[in-house]
């Protein structure tokens, strides 16, 4: 079974932050169809704050870093997606608690975590049309594979959530902003499930794990 | 705008800085988290916490002190405070009986205090949360689901801290919570809008001659807007808001409250309670304690609430029991 090292795991947190510093205005602009169109820059303000705290954090263990970064988002992400991602990054860092690496039993059951937080926190459910319709298939497909081969897992749930824009996308959302406009929000992508698959597939192209994406958020 | 600022970023802080400087022998701060706690914490008893966005003094930061909170933070004006200020909050007074955290019911501060509260307990500290919904005025609104807490908060506070004062363990205190929370309604109405320093204008707008019935502590739209009525016909419209709403019926005996909120001088406050208390009268009710004054503002939101709390022997004796805090009006 594969670890990682917390200095692996703080390498794909700088590459996370790039992305979303990134696609700041994108993930504005997708937030604009249906909701208040702040979800870009709300993600993209506290991420900058952990790309600049990150060398500097205590990198001691796995999960006081995350308990750190997680305070960093509730902090600096506005709006409710502050708890929601700093809600993701406490729970994973309360799995990893004193570990110096995680292996991949560990790394699914924190991903685990992060969702039950995020359920406690929202109380979205399935078919909501938020970013845990991403996350509920990513973490079962980590269950159904063992974990040898990072790079196929990588590859497996980036196809997950790539699946979940367009699974999503004609569904009205009941959760978030989004759900205060009803009908409206059919036919639109759901900024936080492209989110996630927007970061992983980046994942996948730093890392080099060759992946096709279908929908046509990850195709620009 | 006319205001006493400095630098609108200092606002909070400075605000703070006064409230030690007046208050050293009661209270200190952590001015890293724009947290208040009390000074001597007992660590045998229950402590009492709150925190919520500015803006409402002397609620929050303000009704700390023995017999009411143990420790109170605060955000920006009108923002929940970040979660590491609510966490920092529970821990600098977290006692072997454990944490009380009243929330009043705003997503915003419930999601800060629902992680603080989480992380606190998995450091080994006991802690309960509370959600205090006294409005009635709306079933949801901007930023809740639910109704909103407000001025109601007051009895929350008194009567948990009394509890916790007189050794109740974190349970019991959790029932008073339960029972204030259970048993108080309350409804606001504003005259004016109210200025957040650093935003520098107005909330909202709101014409010479309109009031805006059933509005929130942050400004938020209440049940309609309307023209300027009397003092008698507002108090009116306020009273049977909040009377029907319980019920408070005949024979019972109540606690009620005119809270100012923030721009509204206390003959004005009277004027409604005189109103309020004949309303009372007629309905049957005993008003057994009241509260004429600002126990939860909107900054300088000329206006005011009725809060009534329906009392039974155990809450009428734990109003009465004493208590100190910055504003010495409690």
């Amino acid at each position: 079974m594969s670890t990682l090292t917390i200095d692996q795991i703080v390498e794909a947190i700088d590459i996370t932050c790039d992305t979303v510093i990134r696609n700041e205005k994108y993930f504005s602009d997708l937030d604009g169809l249906a909701g208040d169109g702040d979800f870009g820059t709300s993600l993209a303000t506290g991420f900058k704050v952990i790309k600049a705290e990150l060398p500097e954090i205590d990198k001691s263990a796995v999960g006081a870093m995350l308990l750190k970064i997680s305070m960093i988002c509730s902090k600096h992400v506005g709006g409710s997606s502050g708890p929601i991602w700093g809600t993701g990054f406490m729970r994973g860092g309360m799995v990893a608690k004193g570990l110096e690496e995680v292996n991949y039993q560990q790394l699914t059951d924190m991903v685990g975590s992060a969702i039950e937080g995020i359920v406690a926190r929202g109380g979205a459910k399935r078919g909501d049309k938020t970013l845990l319709d991403a996350l509920w298939p990513i973490h079962e497909k980590m269950q159904e594979m063992d974990g040898s081969d990072l790079g196929a897992v990588l590859a497996a749930v980036t196809a997950e959530a790539d699946k979940a824009i367009d699974a999503t996308r004609s569904s009205v959302a009941h959760r978030g902003r989004a759900s205060q406009v009803g009908e409206r929000s059919a036919n639109t992508p759901d900024p936080g499930i492209v989110g996630i698959a927007t970061i992983l597939y980046d994942w996948c192209k730093h890392y080099g794990v060759d992946y096709t994406p279908n929908a046509a958020e990850l195709n620009r | 705008m006319k205001k006493f600022v400095n630098n609108p970023e200092n606002f909070v802080p400075e605000f703070m800085a006064g409230v030690i400087a007046a208050n050293g022998d009661l209270l200190e701060a952590i001015p890293e988290f724009q947290l208040i706690k009390r000074k001597n914490v007992d660590a045998s008893k229950v402590a009492i916490v709150q925190g919520s966005g500015s803006g409402h003094e002397p609620a929050h930061v303000m009704a700390v002190g023995p017999g009411m909170l143990t420790a109170a933070c605060q955000g920006p004006v009108f923002a929940a405070p970040p979660v590491d200020a609510c966490l920092e909050t529970i821990k600098s007074v977290a006692t072997d009986a454990g944490v009380l955290v009243l929330v009043n019911n705003y997503q915003g501060d419930r999601m800060a205090w629902d992680m603080a509260s989480e992380m606190a307990e998995a450091e080994g500290i006991k802690v309960v949360q509370f959600h205090i919904n006294d409005d009635v005025a709306v079933q949801d609104s901007l930023y809740t689901v639910g109704r909103r807490g407000v001025a109601g908060n007051f009895f929350v506070m008194k009567a948990c801290g009394a509890a916790a004062e007189a050794g109740a363990s974190l349970e019991e205190v959790v029932a008073i919570a339960e029972k204030v929370n259970n048993n108080v309604r309350t409804m606001g109405v504003a005259l004016t809008s109210c200025i957040p320093p650093a935003k520098g204008d107005p909330i909202f707008d709101i014409g010479d001659d309109e009031m805006e019935v059933g509005v929130g502590i942050h400004g938020e739209p209440g049940r309609e807007r309307t023209k300027m009525k009397s003092a008698a016909e507002i108090t009116k419209i306020l009273y049977d808001a909040v009377q029907s709403d319980l019920p408070f019926s005949s024979g019972d005996r109540v606690a009620l409250m005119v809270n100012g909120l923030g721009g509204t001088p206390p003959a004005e406050l009277y004027v409604v309670y005189n109103e309020a208390a004949k309303l009372a009268g007629e309905t049957g009710l005993t008003i057994a304690r009241n509260y004429v004054g600002e126990y939860c503002t909107a900054i300088e939101m000329a206006g005011c609430s009725l809060t009534m709390l329906k009392l039974d022997d155990e809450l009428e004796k734990l109003l009465d029991a004493p208590a100190q805090t910055a504003c010495r009006i409690f």
